[in-house]
């Protein structure tokens, strides 16, 4: 009897001693970001001084009012708001079709161009950031936003999620649609685009927080400080605003806060469409 | 599939929006830029055939080595620790903890920020003078690591940034390995008396090797590419010490506009990665038939 009671204590304290080590981890973890929030509402003179102090003394929003005013992150949001939205727009409207027709639709040629297709997702991105640039100044079209986004919408990654959950439509399905004299177009429609709802969801969310996140590409197609996006504005901010820490992460803090939103709405489909990918690659 | 169908018509038009937007902005710049890496090309001048030219100049150029040998340290560093940490917090977040929701958020959550913004809250972080670590080293008798300004650190410095930002991505996958494992698999065993190390060794660690090859083919394609976190958080310095390939290549053709140079060792970077891919799949693949 005792020892069982001696292997039940030594059984808590080990839950209770890992508890602790998680705690301890997320705590860790999460760090960075509160040194962020906490830095922001700081002013310069207490961050940068030997008199180190934990919390703001004075807690104040003037960095934030002084990103908004002294510096262009307002033109920088808008930016990276239209490149994502209408790289996610296009993605999915490219993609969804292709997709369709590598599930479900048995065309000459299918094999081969579905793999030199794929192919494309080995060709790593800075292998054409040369070829890019020159293509796109030809067309009189650097320092656009249509150029900062339309590379983007070439890679083949949300096909490739489209098709692992257009395959699983059932066939009888379009089968019957075809015997009521349905054509392709109204089967896509009326039947696929509503039944894979929920891939195309995981497309549209990774294919924004990716334009999102772009960084490369729009800082070398893009010249002129006002037409940055926001992750090439974040990446600059030293170097127009001298080395102000509390301005530079009140600036990383606003310039978060859409991928914030982002993720608390669609936690669950972000995490899904990561997994995803790997699960069925 | 249905007969009097017309399946080639329609394949060819659901694909080809698809398929221009693939040509023009994928094929044609792989194909123009193998092209320009065999001419001497500045924008402004016209461009003059130099045959191998530039390939050669490669190998006599001692930046291009060191540059490409801190590619090849940042992905022999980040590679394994990330492997392992995304494999050890799908563990954490799979297993029975009443904590486990709350882990897989927070540990995920650094992945959605922008490595711009990660790379400047890093950089602050480990600033030399008033970052928090060094304050905290400070206060409890240390003297102050120069994180981000000395050579030997700095790379380290990169990768401890690059370890927070995407871990939680590998755990993703990690985890969604782990949760195909059938439960029976698990409860068998623990009636046959095995441990949670026992386990782990033979059950979860075996059955996700599909998954541990998918990551670590992925980690060693996106560590190749590093570029934006040495850019904002060292921009290559000091003196050169964590340039890595990518950097090289866009001071190359957008601060010198040395455009057939900086294509042509984008080319070599690229045969590197295909090569690594290739012979990775071909061993890790081989290794599983057995």
């Amino acid at each position: 009897m005792e020892s069982n009671d001696v292997f039940r204590t030594k059984k808590k304290i080990s839950w209770v001693l890992l508890r602790i080590l998680e705690v301890f981890l997320i705590l860790c973890w999460i760090f960075p970001l509160i040194w962020l929030v906490i830095t922001s509402l700081k002013l310069e003179g207490e961050v940068v001084t030997k008199n180190f102090t934990f919390w703001p003394q004075h807690p104040t929003f003037a960095n934030y009012t002084k990103a908004f005013t002294s510096t262009y992150i307002l033109n920088w949001m808008w930016n990276s708001l239209v490149v994502s939205t209408v790289t996610m727009l296009l993605t999915v409207a490219v993609d969804a079709p292709i997709a369709y027709a590598f599930a479900k639709i048995n065309f000459k040629g299918k094999n081969v161009l579905f793999w030199a297709v794929m192919a494309g997702m080995m060709v790593p991105f800075q292998v054409l950031i040369v070829p890019l640039y020159l293509q796109f100044n030809s067309y009189g079209m650097v320092n656009t936003l249509t150029a900062a986004l339309l590379p983007r919408v070439a890679m083949p990654i949300g096909i490739f999620i489209l098709k692992q959950f257009f395959e699983d439509i059932p066939s009888a399905l379009e089968e019957a649609a075809f015997i009521d004299g349905a054509n392709r177009f109204t089967i896509f429609h009326r039947i696929i685009l509503p039944l894979g709802k929920a891939s195309i969801m995981t497309v549209v969310i990774l294919s924004f927080i990716n334009a999102w996140n772009d960084f490369l590409w729009p800082l070398i197609v893009i010249n002129d400080t006002v037409k940055y996006t926001i992750t090439v504005g974040i990446a600059n901010f030293q170097g127009t605003q001298g080395t102000q820490y509390s301005l530079i992460m009140a600036g990383a803090a606003i310039a978060s806060l859409p991928q914030i939103v982002f993720f608390l709405i669609f936690r669950k489909q972000i995490i899904e469409g990561i997994a995803m990918s790997g699960i069925k690659g | 599939m249905i007969p009097g169908n017309k399946d080639t018509r329609d394949g060819i038009l659901f694909s080809l929006p698809f398929l221009v937007i693939f040509a023009l902005f994928m094929v044609y710049p792989l194909l123009f830029g193998l092209y320009i890496s065999f001419f001497k090309w500045n924008i402004l001048s016209t461009p003059q055939f130099c045959g191998m030219q530039n390939y050669i100049g490669l190998f006599h150029d001692q930046k291009f080595y060191t540059s490409l040998w801190h590619t090849v340290e940042f992905v022999l560093i980040t590679t394994p620790v990330l492997l392992v940490m995304g494999f050890a917090m799908a563990l954490a977040v799979t297993g029975k903890s009443p904590l486990r929701d709350l882990m897989e958020t927070v540990f995920f959550l650094p992945y959605i920020f922008s490595m711009t913004v990660v790379a400047t809250l890093w950089a602050w972080l480990m600033q030399k003078d008033f970052g928090i670590f060094n304050q905290v080293i400070v206060s409890l008798g240390g003297s102050r690591v120069s994180w981000l300004t000395n050579d030997k650190w700095a790379i380290w410095s990169v990768c401890i940034a690059t370890f927070w930002w995407t871990a939680g991505f590998n755990m993703v996958l990690f985890t969604a390995g782990i949760k195909q494992i059938p439960k029976e698999v698990y409860e068998s065993a623990q009636i046959d008396g095995a441990n949670y190390w026992q386990c782990l060794n033979h059950i979860t660690i075996p059955l996700v090797s599909h998954t541990t090859i998918l990551c670590l083919i992925l980690q060693v394609i996106a560590s190749f590419n590093v570029f934006g976190q040495v850019y904002v958080m060292t921009g290559g310095g000091p003196a050169g010490s964590t340039r890595v390939l990518v950097q090289y290549i866009y001071e190359n053709g957008f601060q010198y506009f040395k455009m057939g140079y900086s294509a042509a060792m984008s080319y070599i970077l690229f045969i590197i990665v295909l090569l690594v891919s290739v012979l990775q799949y071909v061993l890790l693949g081989r290794k599983k038939e057995e």
